[in-house]
Order: C-alpha cells, then sequence, then structure tokens
C-alpha cells in the first residue's frame, strides 16, 4: 500500500530537488521525493565541476545552511583550485573538479541517510488543489499523492526537446525522456510559461588524446575545501589540461552552420549569453581568432573527459572533423556528441521570495524552472524552497534571505524582482555587497540564521562559534602585538616590500596589499598566536580580509543601510501602475506585472529608471497615489 | 478597472508667483486640471477654455459688482507647460492688495494654496525637470543677481547634468571592464588597460576639480560677497565706501567717529552681488552710542567673506600696528599723497596690500576701479564666463563631487598600492554613485527632501 500523503512532495532529483527534499525533511518535514529516475539523483549532467566565479560563494552559503553540495564536493573532488587568487578576497572563488560518479552516490547517500525523507521512481504529470491552494499530485502510474506543500525542481525535463544538427527528439538529458503534461497543468492554473534553451560538449576518451601537446593545468598544493565541516581532502589530485582552437577549426565548424538547429531557427529558446556554444561563439566574436578549451576528467576510474569551452548542437560529424582539428585531439574518440535542449521554465516573477508561487499558496519553484542556470544556483533554490516549503506547513514565517546577506539572496531578489529572459547564472558583480558576501565568512554570515530555525547541525553550529571565538582571538593578537624590524624586515624584503624602521603592530605590517597573514605569522615567529582549531578553514585568511577589507566594508554598510530605506518603504498592494501618467510606459507595465513590494525592489527592476522610483516615493510620502478599484465595488 | 484619480491625486494649486512687496506686477498661478475652469468662472473677459495655449487675454477678476482688479490672464495648456498640467498666470497690478485678493478668490473657487516647492514638484512628476534641474529652479528663484540667474538657467537647461553625465558614462564603462576581468578571470578574456583607467580617472578629476573650484564662485553668485570695512576713526572708511559704490550713500565728514552704525550697501560688479558694510570707527570712546557701534562693527567682521582694512599711512603708529589675524583680509592703506617726505608705495608693501592717494579716493579714479578688481579676485576668483557652465552652486552638489574626487585620489592610491580589483572597482563604483546623486541618476530619499523643501511658494 502506497502512502498517499506527505507534508512536503518534491518533483525532482537534481541539486535543487535533492537540497530541498534534504532541508525539508531535516527540518522534520515528512517528504517524497519523486524523480523519473532514482539513479539520476544528484547527477552532474554538464560539467563534472561545482563552483566558479560567484557560484563558488553559493555553494560555501549552501554548505553554512547544512545543504548537501559542499559535503558531495569535497568527497568527490578530484582537484581543488581557488579562482582569481590574484584579484582579491572578495572574489577569490573556490572550485572543484568532481568525480560526477562519486558526486551522485555522495547525495544520494545524503538523502537516504534522512529518516523522514522517502524517495519514488515516477513522473508527475498532474497537479492537485483545493481553491487558492496546492494539494498534491498525480503521477503517470496513476497515483495520487496528497501534500501541504509541492515544490517543483524539473530541470530542463519540462517538454525537453534534444537537439543535434538535424536530429532533434524529445527528452530530458541525453538517454532520458522527457516529462510531460505538468506545463499544460501550470498553464491551466494561470502559470505564464517560456522556452530556455541550454547546451552542453562532446564527451571525449581520455585514451585518445596526445597530453604531451597540452598545457597542463594542477590544482592547488593547498586545496580549500567547500564544506566548512570537512577535515581531510583527498590527498591526490587530477589536473585539467588547455588547448585552443584555431582558424581552421572555426572554418570547419561554418561548415556545419547551415545544418545548425540554432542558426536555422529550429531552436526559439534562448541560450545563456555566458556561456555560449562555440558556434555562437565564433560567430558573434569573429575578429577572435582562437578560444580556450579546457579538458576536464569525469572522473577517478573512468577515461571520459569534458570538452570545457566547446558546447555544440552542430551535426556530430562536424563536432568530430571540428575537434579533431584541435591540438593534443587530432586523433581522439568522441564518446558521446554535444547537444542543445530546449526546456520549458516559468517566469520567477511569478514567484514571491520564499520561492512559493504568487498563484498557488504552497506551490513552490526551484532550480531550471525559474530560468536559471548552474548546480549551484539550483541547490540555493532548492534549499530556500526546501525550507520555506517546511516552514509553511508548519505555519511559519517564510526564510527570505535579503542581498546583503548572501548571494542567495541576490539571486532570488533578481529572480523575482525583474524575472529573466535567459539562463540566469551568478556573477560578483551581481552582488553590491561582495566585500562582505565573500566565500570565506559564509558560515559566519548564515550559519547561526541555519540553526535558528532548525536547518542547522548542533555541530556545525558550535564549530561556527569555535571559529568566531578564534577569528576575534587573532584579530586582538594581531592588533596589540608588535614585530621588531629585525623580526620582519627579511621577510618584507623578500616581498620586495619596504622594510619598516621601527616596530610596528602586525596588524598594520598585514595592511600591506602584498603581505599575507599567514606568511607573515610564520616567517617572524608568531604562529603560536593563531588559536589551535579543527577542520581545514584558515582563520588567518579570514582575520587578514577582515583587516584589508575593514574601510571597505564599513562603507558597504554605509550603502546597505540607505538601501533599507527603499527596502522599508512598501508599495501599497492597490497601487494601480497604469494610472500614473508621469513615469515611463514600460515602467508602468513592468511593475503592474512585477507588482514589487517595496520601492528597493521596484528600483531593480530594469526598465524602472531612477526618475521613475523618485515618483513612486514622492507618491508614497504623500499618501496620494491611484488605486485600482477592489472587486467588491 | 481604475478610480478615477480625484482630488487626492491631482488637484488644483495656487500660489503668488512674485515677491510680497511694492512692484509693477504681481502674478498670481495656478496649475492643475481645473485652472481654467476655475478662472473662467470669475474672469469677465473671453471664455479662456476656448482660447489657444500660450495666449493673453485682458479682463476684470472678481465677482459681479466686486471686481477686484483688471488683470491679464496667460493660459497655457497641458501637456507643453512648465508643470505639464493647464496653467494659468493671472498678472494684477503691483502690491500685495489685488493679489491677495486673487489668491482668496481662487481658494474660494476650489482651488487649494500650494505648498513650498509644489508647483517644480508638479514639473517633476510630469517628467518636465529632472532632479539637477529642480534643484537649479530652486536657486533661480533665490538667485541674488543676474549671472547666477544666468547660471541656473543653463543647469535648467540640463548642461550640467550633461557634463557629469557623459564622466560617469566613462566611469561605468571602466567599471564594467573591470567586472569583466573579475568575473571571467579564468576565461581568455580581454583585461581591462590599466593606463586606460588612469587616463579616464585623470580626466573624470580634471572636470570634477574645475567644478569643485567653481563651487566658491557659485556660491558668491548666489549668495553674494560680503565686504566689511573696518579701520580706525576717520582713516575713511567711509569715502571709500562711496568711491566704490558712487554715490554719497555715506555722511562723510572730517570728525572721527560719525558713522555711529553699520551702514550696508549693494553693488553688482561683474555679476556679483556685494554687500559693502561700513563700520564705525575703532577706537576707545567714552561716547556710549558710538561704542555700542564699535563693539558691532566687530561682530560685523565676524560675518565677512573679505575684511578692507583701511589703513591711515599717515599714522605711524596704525601702520606698524597692521598685522594679518587669519581672518580673510586686504590691507589698503590711505592717504599716500599726505605721507611727509619722499616715501612711496613700495616702504609700505609689507604692511599693506594696496596703497591710495586721498586725492584718488573718489568714483571712477583708477586706483578705486583697481582696488575692486583686487577685491573681486580676493573673493569670487577668477572663473571666467565661458566656464559657467561648470558652476557648482549648491552645497549638496559639492558634497558629492568632492566625495566623488576622494574617491577618485583613493582608486589612484589603491592602484600604486598594487590593490586588487575587487578594491579598485568599489572605489570606481563609489565614484560614480557620487556623480549620480549630483545628476539625480541615484535617488534617495534625502536628496528629494532637501531639494523640495527650499522652494518658496509660487515657483
Amino acid at each position: 500500500m502506497i502512502d498517499s500523503h506527505f507534508d512536503i512532495i518534491v518533483v525532482g532529483g537534481g541539486h535543487a530537488g535533492s537540497e530541498a527534499a534534504a532541508a525539508a525533511a531535516r527540518m522534520g518535514a515528512k517528504t517524497l521525493l519523486i524523480t523519473m529516475s532514482l539513479e539520476a539523483i544528484g547527477r552532474m549532467s554538464c560539467n563534472p565541476a561545482i563552483g566558479g566565479i560567484g557560484k563558488g560563494q553559493i555553494a560555501r552559503e549552501i554548505d553554512a545552511l547544512g545543504g548537501l553540495m559542499g559535503h558531495a564536493t569535497d568527497e568527490s573532488g578530484l582537484q581543488f583550485r581557488m579562482l582569481n587568487r590574484s584579484k582579491g578576497p572578495a572574489v577569490w572563488s573556490p572550485r572543484a573538479q568532481c568525480d560526477r560518479f562519486m558526486y551522485a552516490a555522495a547525495v544520494r547517500r545524503m538523502l537516504e541517510a534522512e529518516p523522514n525523507l522517502y524517495m519514488r521512481s515516477d513522473m508527475v504529470v498532474d497537479l492537485e488543489t483545493k481553491g487558492d491552494r496546492i494539494s498534491g499530485v498525480v503521477t503517470q502510474l496513476g497515483q495520487r499523492i496528497s501534500a501541504g506543500a509541492v515544490i517543483l525542481t524539473s530541470g530542463t525535463f519540462m517538454n525537453g526537446q534534444i537537439h543535434i544538427g538535424d536530429m532533434s527528439y524529445g527528452g530530458g538529458r541525453m538517454g532520458e525522456g522527457a516529462s510531460r503534461g505538468l506545463t499544460g497543468a501550470l498553464n491551466n492554473l494561470g502559470f505564464e510559461s517560456g522556452r530556455l534553451k541550454t547546451g552542453t560538449p562532446p564527451r571525449l576518451d581520455g585514451r585518445t588524446i596526445n597530453y604531451d601537446l597540452l598545457e597542463e593545468q594542477k590544482g592547488d598544493s593547498d586545496p580549500a575545501p567547500f564544506s566548512y565541516m570537512t577535515d581531510r581532502l583527498p590527498s591526490k589530485q587530477l589536473s585539467c589540461w588547455i588547448t585552443f582552437t584555431d582558424e581552421s577549426v572555426h572554418d570547419v565548424l561554418r561548415t556545419g552552420f547551415d545544418r545548425s538547429p540554432m542558426f536555422v531557427g529550429r531552436i526559439q529558446g534562448t541560450g545563456p549569453r555566458y556561456c555560449p556554444s562555440i558556434e555562437d561563439k565564433i560567430d558573434r566574436f569573429a575578429d577572435k581568432d582562437r578560444h580556450q578549451i579546457f579538458l576536464e576528467p569525469e572522473g577517478w576510474n573512468t577515461h571520459e573527459v569534458y570538452v570545457n569551452g566547446f558546447s555544440t548542437s552542430l551535426p556530430e560529424e562536424v563536432q568530430e572533423r571540428a575537434i579533431r582539428g584541435i591540438k593534443g585531439l587530432e586523433d581522439v574518440h568522441i564518446l558521446r556528441p554535444g547537444y542543445a535542449i530546449e526546456y520549458d521554465y516559468f517566469q520567477p516573477y511569478q514567484l514571491r521570495y520564499s520561492l512559493e508561487t504568487k498563484l498557488v499558496n504552497g506551490l513552490f519553484f526551484a532550480g531550471q524552472i525559474n530560468g536559471t542556470t548552474g548546480y549551484e544556483e539550483a541547490g540555493a533554490q532548492g534549499l530556500v524552497a526546501g525550507t520555506n516549503a517546511a516552514r509553511y506547513v508548519k505555519g511559519e514565517e517564510q526564510l527570505i534571505l535579503k542581498r546583503s546577506d548572501a548571494y542567495i539572496g541576490v539571486l532570488i531578489d533578481d529572480l523575482v524582482a525583474k524575472g529573466t529572459e535567459e539562463p540566469y547564472r551568478m556573477f560578483t558583480s551581481r552582488a553590491e555587497h561582495r566585500m562582505m558576501l565573500r566565500q570565506d565568512n559564509a558560515d559566519q554570515r548564515l550559519t547561526e540564521m541555519g540553526a535558528s530555525i532548525g536547518l542547522v547541525s548542533d555541530e556545525r553550529l558550535e564549530r561556527m562559534h569555535r571559529r568566531s571565538q578564534a577569528r576575534r582571538i587573532l584579530t586582538e593578537a594581531v592588533r596589540s602585538t608588535s614585530v621588531s624590524p629585525e623580526q620582519v624586515n627579511p621577510f618584507l624584503a623578500s616581498l620586495d616590500s619596504a622594510p619598516v624602521r621601527q616596530s610596528d603592530r602586525i596588524a598594520k605590517v598585514a595592511l600591506r596589499p602584498e603581505v599575507s597573514l599567514s606568511s607573515l605569522l610564520s616567517a617572524t615567529g608568531f604562529q603560536a598566536l593563531i588559536p589551535p582549531i579543527e577542520g581545514l578553514e584558515s582563520i588567518e585568511d579570514m582575520v587578514e580580509i577582515d583587516l584589508k577589507y575593514e574601510g571597505y566594508v564599513e562603507r558597504e554598510r554605509g550603502l546597505i543601510e540607505k538601501m533599507e530605506q527603499f527596502e522599508s518603504k512598501e508599495l501599497p498592494v492597490d497601487l494601480d501602475y497604469h494610472a500614473i501618467h508621469n513615469i515611463t510606459i514600460e515602467a508602468r507595465e513592468k511593475l503592474h506585472r512585477i507588482r514589487p513590494q517595496n520601492l528597493g525592489q521596484a528600483s531593480r527592476i530594469s526598465g524602472v529608471s531612477p526618475s521613475d522610483v523618485s515618483v513612486l516615493m514622492v507618491m508614497i510620502k504623500s499618501g496620494r497615489f491611484p488605486r485600482m478599484a477592489s472587486n467588491a465595488s | 478597472m481604475t478610480v478615477p484619480a480625484g482630488d487626492s491625486v491631482q488637484d488644483t494649486i495656487v500660489a503668488r508667483a512674485t515677491p510680497r512687496g511694492a512692484s509693477a506686477l504681481s502674478i498670481v498661478r495656478l496649475s492643475g486640471p481645473d485652472a481654467i475652469a476655475l478662472v473662467d468662472g470669475v474672469f469677465a473677459a473671453r471664455d479662456l477654455s476656448e482660447q489657444d495655449s500660450h495666449t493673453a487675454h485682458v479682463g476684470y477678476i472678481g465677482r459681479e459688482n466686486a471686481w477686484i482688479d483688471q488683470v491679464v490672464c496667460t493660459l497655457f495648456k497641458a501637456p507643453n507647460t512648465a508643470t505639464g498640467e493647464d496653467i494659468v498666470e493671472i498678472s494684477c497690478h503691483g502690491g500685495d492688495v489685488a493679489s491677495d485678493a486673487v489668491v482668496r478668490l481662487m481658494v474660494a473657487q476650489g482651488a487649494r494654496m500650494a505648498e513650498p516647492g509644489e508647483f517644480t514638484l508638479r514639473a517633476f512628476m510630469n517628467g518636465k525637470v529632472d532632479l539637477a534641474q529642480a534643484e537649479a529652479i530652486g536657486e533661480l528663484i533665490h538667485a541674488q543677481s543676474q549671472r547666477a540667474g544666468r547660471i541656473s538657467l543653463a543647469h535648467l537647461r540640463g548642461r550640467f547634468s550633461d557634463e557629469l553625465g557623459q564622466i560617469r558614462e566613462d566611469l561605468i564603462q571602466l567599471v564594467s571592464l573591470l567586472e569583466l576581468e573579475l568575473d571571467f578571470g579564468e576565461e581568455d578574456v580581454a583585461f581591462a588597460d590599466r593606463a586606460r583607467l588612469v587616463s579616464l580617472l585623470d580626466a573624470a578629476a580634471t572636470r570634477l576639480d574645475a567644478m569643485t573650484g567653481s563651487f566658491r564662485f557659485g556660491q558668491a553668485l548666489h549668495e553674494g560677497v560680503r565686504i566689511v570695512i573696518v579701520g580706525k576713526p576717520n582713516a575713511g572708511k567711509s569715502t571709500l565706501m562711496n568711491a566704490l559704490l558712487g554715490f554719497d550713500r555715506v555722511i562723510v565728514s572730517d570728525v572721527p567717529g560719525t558713522t555711529r552704525d553699520e551702514i550696508e550697501s549693494h553693488l553688482e560688479y561683474e555679476g556679483v552681488r556685494f554687500t559693502f558694510v561700513d563700520t564705525a570707527g575703532r577706537r576707545e570712546t567714552h561716547d556710549a552710542i558710538e561704542a555700542e557701534g564699535v563693539r558691532r562693527s566687530e561682530e560685523a567682521e565676524l560675518g565677512a567673506d573679505l575684511i578692507l582694512h583701511l589703513i591711515d599711512l599717515t599714522r605711524p603708529e596704525d601702520v606698524s600696528a597692521s598685522s594679518s589675524d587669519g581672518l580673510p583680509r586686504l590691507r589698503v592703506g590711505n592717504k599716500l599723497d599726505l605721507v611727509a617726505g619722499p616715501s612711496a608705495a613700495s616702504d609700505f608693501s609689507s604692511k599693506v596690500d594696496v596703497a591710495i592717494s586721498a586725492e584718488a579716493m573718489r568714483v571712477g579714479s583708477e586706483s578705486v576701479d583697481e582696488l575692486m578688481a583686487r577685491i573681486f579676485e580676493a573673493t569670487v576668483g577668477s572663473v571666467g564666463q565661458a566656464e559657467e557652465h561648470q558652476v557648482v552652486t549648491s552645497q549638496r552638489q559639492q558634497e558629492h563631487i568632492r566625495a566623488a574626487s576622494v574617491a577618485i585620489q583613493r582608486v589612484r592610491s589603491v592602484m600604486e598600492s598594487g590593490g586588487s580589483g575587487d578594491m579598485i572597482s568599489s572605489d570606481v563604483r563609489e565614484v560614480v554613485d557620487e556623480i549620480g546623486a549630483v545628476t539625480g541618476e541615484i535617488t534617495n530619499e534625502d536628496i528629494l527632501d532637501r531639494i523640495f523643501s527650499q522652494f518658496c511658494i509660487g515657483k
């Protein structure tokens, strides 16, 4: 006999679905994860890597809130690199290449360890509602399962359509069928759907790659973990390899343009501007005579290799000829061709900040269904949706992260306030408070909040507290301890840094851009100032960044206060934007459609200009604004 | 469905548009959807609602057998008006009686007294002016001289906003290159050219510096310049003041202590309004009235943009006592021609800034003209008319421009010390934000409040 009621049903087992199910279950909700294929849970459909610039920060935040991603990455990582090392700690971004089989296995194992979490292999084809709230789902096998809340994380599966050259067929991933029916059900409930496109590159047989001709990219010698809980990382790392396309490769690719599903218009969906296909790159940047290619291992025990930078949907034979024109790949064997995939998404301005839909109470969306791209973006939304679904079922207040709290807050605010017309990915430049929202301090920013709502284990909270304490102790110590010229000048000379004339506080010497606190302490014999602490996280780095960024962080706090001024100005729910004639027509339409909750949100809608915001502000202050007629009158 | 906007959104406002007091004309202005109808109800001439926009009509205003005045009503129909709404301007005869009565009449008809700044607020709300322009309107109202008015007009036309906007655009372009570097560091992208970054910052700094430097000039234009004339009794202060002003405003006698009160007179010179204050001569006195005058003159000195310190060169003890004291001070030696012996002006050069003969202390003499030029230079500076559109006239703008300049300095020093891209970007963003606050590209409540609170009713 099948259980017929759950507190929460999560539809989909990808990065969004896994995080959503784990979070909901951890918070005590009886949760069912329904996925078309249990074998595909936690699958890395595209590149075998977690993190990257802007995305690594999100992965760290997911971990700070007790999510799965950091653990799975540390467990399956085969190469760890901190990107942007030379560009300032605010943009340092961890990235790890992973064994994608181990990654999925780790996610599956963690889900199975949740006592409140159940899984089932089936396909959800319809939704059931009672009044304005969700009441359950209907599956392909005819099951009706009721639930207090439902989270949809359909990824690329809803009406997924795969394209390779002239070939086109329905599917959610290569070798997996598409899901049908849900889009229609949602349209019937009043949701507006759209079409997006993404792509993936060919996978190669590593035995046929001539690595001698390629440039090697090694992992960091002191790898940093993704999870604040990790005490040990794999002792060995694998390398990635760099090569380049050239004009002759581009010429070969161009021969397939007349059969490119994108160029001939068979693909309608908009693709990610920041992760373009190789044909898009040579078409749009015709003056560039080469493009960089990273060859990334897919695992410890496989010779499968991912060709990062070569996403394509050109005909298979063109892919093969082109790829064999690349240095080091002359005799390469393709395991699987690249392809493009189109899928349904729902404009995220149809959501509240909790990721609950505005139209149907108790129905949440997370991941690519909201127009995002990337595992980290998906996982973050899953975590928030799972948390809020659990809180919704219990009748508790929703968790809303602000732009000044986390990249996750930036992500959700961007989606909800603006909607998106192309697959949305995170960048550090989207976060106006990135000096504060760093990968090193995600736990300090979020773990306490997570603990207060039952998302985070006591063990994690205690570890965070020990780190905070160590941070305070070390900060105090370097501010009060001086180094003499004899102690520090040889070290400074080795860095080409000017010598000090008299004893100076360690904190002051560490302010120099070229000086790292960690090497300063070890070079001057002050290592004992560092409080002993478990884990792999560096307290010295965090304190050094605190010192160097003090002024910037201070200023950002000021900006946040200014922004609060706008965030606290609620826009009346019955404000009739169409009757405000002194703002642009574009602004009127967007404001009407999105119905921002406050002035801050309004100000971030593209097409709403500062002068439009000023007009709204003056209206609110004066209390004179046009109202929509209520339905009753 | 939309509820009609109703009174709460678009009522018709009225206010006197010219200052109170004696004048040839006094203008009452209405703006709003009912402006024309309200006037029509009390205007015994043609039906204004049937007349073309931008036309003027003569007639009596008031009620039957209780006419207030014969007036000219000028009609401006929406949307091409200053506020974007229907406007009627009623020109009454001068003085307050008629115009007050007309305002009362219009309120009785259903218009509402405008709040300070409300006409400009409406212009802003209707997209007729941006924030910098709204601010300029406030200044135009307060402009003390012709030249100040001209500068405010330039702001009003948006030149100021345009120029700053260009600087800001350049910097935003630069920030986006920096961001590209930060967000795509792993990829094969072109990096932001540091040399170009430096040259853009230099260009921005030059323009901002010019604007900062012009603040003093702008302030002088708007607030006027206050010159306090001090000196021992009978040093010739009143004579000097008369010579500068060109008429006998001050009673002159050679009995020391003739001037017992400060006397203020105004002069517009090179488009700037100068206020000269003649103080009672400084000396020990037993005359109670005069003592009070001396005390007051000491206070007046404190409010001066420049103290014109007149020294009688024939009195060696006064000459040797002359010293600078940190106050803005121009020391003028008088009676050079009466100094005994073959002394020349150069003998006094360490003690006074300018030496004039008693004979030359008269209107239009070369020496007095030169002195006036020195005064102008010392107080207003030498910003030429060609740069007028750059003149920064409000304290608020000045604060933001100064903050922008400071942030540019910081970018430079961060770059020189090898600071990282995220720091540089943050500092450049601050420059962009500060400039945006000046041009209205960035809004916050303080700016709006500050701008709209400075208006007087009627504009």
